[in-house]
């Protein structure tokens, strides 16, 4: 501002300067030029006078350092001059102001010298006898002049800059200091100039738009993180160059890492090879699903690309936890499998005994044991289609009656029908304890006696013994069946209450059982809210717990 | 101009963390090819060995590129030296890693028996690895130095894991070429995991300034 005011200042006088002074100098040179000539015309016509009467004595006697004489012949040879030896001049013939005289009578001329610093003025007269004398003078050129006028003219120039800076200065601070002193927050409460109170008035106005879109940002930026932040899904927003735009908490805790790690890329927190090659597929062809395992558990990343104009700007990966849907998987797979091979197993007995009496191959003695076989084996057949019915139903969920029990007596109950394949293998079955009355469904209840206690039978060689008791405690009533048998080793403990789960892997069928006991058992009890442990190491007995809570 | 050359760098960040994924993922693979005796696995590891090699190459011309046309002093210069220290380690991983996928495709399906500690071996190498380059990525001079401790751990495990194949041979010694190929990978894993202590220590210098051997 001061350096454009400066300049402004600087040049407005600087230009009035140049223009006054060639302004007057031309005036006053032609002016003083005028005066001159007419003094020259005055002295020639007196010198002429002169000459004509007296001839070269005259021009001898007005000896001048004022002006310079010259008189001429008519053959143009010099006669005599006041400044000059004639003898060196050559011939005026040819001089402009001469010729002319010869020619009207008067002649006028002007020229420079070879330098351009001087500038003659010459007259000329025709005299009487037929000569010419002519008269000049010697001044200074304009431009002499003006070399001479040049000092005092570069001081007033440098008068003028340094003038021109101060009153710049002086100026641009009184002009800029009620712009500088403008209250921008509130625009309209100053009073600087009249002439900027639209622009304070515009400025105002977009104060106040700036101010609502950002209370508006702020507010969609508040529900944007809202909702992330109680997202159980994890949310992780990348621009086109990889780098972390939004991380919700979620997705912080999946990947292992902080809200520190925004604008940096996804690489820095997981560089695991089957993610960042996903990221590279989902930017070039839109989408990419993968499944990761991370640190024990499943996820599935889906990561979209996000365009907007048909120009890539990024990308979005939402992590889901499918670890209970992968296990879920796992164990539907593993039923369907184990649910036809346990259906298939005696149904292909059956028809190969069904066969060979068929075509005659069996003996009329070996007939009954053929016949048994197929009737055993159809029996097992039922059974193990009456468990999967039982816990389907568990599954359903479905709404059983519920009255009131006592566990105690249940439990005598399975003893009772089971009294007799315990006697078989002199085993000791007994119950102990008392009441256990809880609200329940009894076939359900009954279900998870007859079954442990089965089990127990079933892998506790003969002679052994099997215990149920029943106990009450403030909240739960403790049902332990225990035994002495052959006992289950730890690793297989949390799997044994899988359907068709078997720990002797060769499906044997010595000991029969569908194997759906336990897991019958497992959804009765959860059915009650309850809970089961198991206590047992391999040839060691087993003790399996089960917790039932009393009020419902 | 600036900001040019903190792009060129955050190139180079990625680039390393890229190296340094691969070399993760293939000593990953050849552990558990080793584990599963799958010959497959073993042999896609050479593919991931290429890439770091080629990874290698990409780097080092980048390191030069930046040395060259932005001369940086200081902090940019340790980091993008150290950058070339640790290419190197990181390209020796991936050889050894491809050089025990080797050694598993003359085993014949044979897996690592549980007696010898190898697979245990492998893990910890495995984690040491990650961890080094996890040090690298967040610029954490504690998880490097853990690093460099936990190579004592690595080397008292190939001690341990040569004195029970001794024993292997002494006691079946129609198992000695077997036992021969389990010590040289043990071998393999314990020069993992110095290339590993490689890595933590350069991490620290570009950090502090300051190597352990100097």
């Amino acid at each position: 501002m001061t350096s454009k005011i400066f300049r402004s200042i600087f040049a407005t006088s600087l230009v009035v300067l140049l223009a006054t002074l060639a302004i007057i100098t031309t005036f006053l040179y032609d002016y003083f030029t005028n005066i001159q000539i007419n003094q020259l015309k005055d002295e020639l016509s007196i010198a002429s006078v002169g000459t004509e009467q007296s001839g070269k004595e005259y021009l001898e006697d007005l000896k001048s350092d004022n002006f310079r004489l010259t008189w001429v012949d008519s053959d143009g040879t010099v006669l005599f001059d006041s400044q000059a030896d004639k003898a060196t001049m050559d011939n005026h013939l040819d001089r402009e102001e001469i010729a002319e005289a010869f020619e009207t009578g008067k002649g006028s001329s002007s020229r420079h010298s070879a330098t351009l610093t001087e500038k003659t003025l010459y007259e000329a007269a025709l005299l009487a006898d037929g000569t010419v004398l002519r008269i000049s003078v010697n001044r200074l050129s304009g431009l002499t002049l003006l070399l001479g006028m040049m000092t005092p003219v570069i001081i007033v120039i440098i008068i003028a800059v340094i003038i021109s800076a101060v009153l710049a200065h002086k100026m641009s601070k009184r002009i800029i200091e009620p712009l500088n002193k403008l209250d921008l927050d509130n625009p309209t409460e100053n009073d600087a100039y009249e002439e900027i109170a639209p622009l304070l008035r515009r400025i105002h106005k977009q104060n106040m738009k700036i101010e609502r879109k950002a209370a508006e940002l702020n507010r969609r930026k508040d529900e944007f993180e809202l909702i992330t932040k109680n997202m159980r899904e994890g949310l992780v927003l990348l621009d086109k160059n990889r780098n972390i735009l939004t991380i919700n908490s979620a997705a912080t805790i999946i990947l292992g890492t902080d809200e520190k790690c925004v604008g940096n890329e996804f690489l820095t927190i997981n560089r695991r090879h089957e993610i960042t090659s996903a990221i590279e597929k989902a930017l070039t062809d839109g989408h990419a699903e993968i499944r990761v395992k991370l640190v024990e558990k499943e996820y599935q990343f889906d990561i979209s690309r996000i365009e907007t104009d048909g120009e890539t700007v990024g990308a979005v990966i939402l992590v889901f936890d499918i670890t209970e849907q992968a296990d879920a998987e796992r164990l539907r797979r593993e039923f369907t499998a184990n649910v036809s091979h346990e259906l298939k197993t005696p149904l292909q007995t059956i028809t190969g005994s069904a066969e060979l009496m068929e075509n005659g191959l069996v003996k009329q003695e070996d007939m009954p044991r053929f016949v048994s076989h197929i009737r055993e084996e159809a029996t097992r057949l039922v059974t193990l289609v009456e468990d999967i019915i039982r816990l389907s139903q568990l599954d359903e969920q479905t709404e059983l009656p519920k009255e009131n029990v006592s566990l105690y007596e249940i439990a005598n109950e399975a003893c009772g029908v089971l009294r007799d394949s315990a006697d078989k293998k002199d085993i000791a079955l007994t119950v102990s304890g008392d009441g256990g009355n809880i609200c329940g469904v009894k076939h359900l209840l009954f279900e998870v006696i007859y079954n442990l206690c089965d089990n127990g039978i079933k892998y506790t060689p003969d002679g052994g013994k099997v215990e149920v008791n029943i106990a009450e405690t403030e909240k739960d009533v403790t049902l332990t069946v225990s035994d002495n048998g052959i006992g289950i080793a730890p690793q297989h403990h949390a799997r044994i209450f899988e359907r068709f789960y078997r720990v002797d892997k060769s499906h044997s069928k010595k000991s029969g059982g569908t194997g759906l006991g336990l897991s019958i058992v497992k959804h009765s009890v959860q059915y009650h809210g309850g809970k089961i442990s198991i206590q047992s190491e391999e040839n060691e007995g087993t003790v399996i717990t089960v917790f039932l809570p009393k009020d419902e | 101009m600036r900001s040019r050359f903190d792009e060129q760098l955050n190139i180079l960040n990625t680039e390393m963390i890229e190296m340094g994924a691969l070399c993760e993922e293939a000593i990953a693979l050849a552990s558990k090819a080793l584990t599963t005796g799958d010959v497959a696995l073993a042999e896609n590891v050479s593919v991931i060995s290429a890439d770091i090699d080629h990874k290698e190459r990409d780097i080092e011309a980048r390191c030069m590129k930046l040395l060259l046309q932005q001369q940086p002093v200081a902090r940019d210069l340790r980091q993008i030296s150290a950058a070339l220290k640790m290419i190197t380690d990181m390209e020796r991983i991936g050889d050894q890693a491809e050089d025990i996928a080797e050694i598993i495709t003359y085993l014949e399906g044979r897996t690592a028996e549980e007696t010898v500690h190898i697979r245990d071996m492998a893990a910890e190498t495995i984690s040491m690895v990650t961890d080094s380059v996890d040090a690298y990525v967040k610029k954490d001079t504690e998880l490097a130095k853990a690093v460099i401790v936990h190579d004592d751990k690595v080397d008292e495990y190939f001690d341990r894991i040569k004195g029970s194949l001794i024993k292997m041979i002494a006691e079946t010694p129609e198992n000695g070429e077997y036992a021969l190929d389990l010590l040289m990978i043990a071998k393999y894993f314990e020069r993992i995991g110095d290339h590993a202590t490689n890595i933590a220590e350069w991490v620290i210098f570009s950090v502090t300034g300051e190597h352990k051997n100097s």
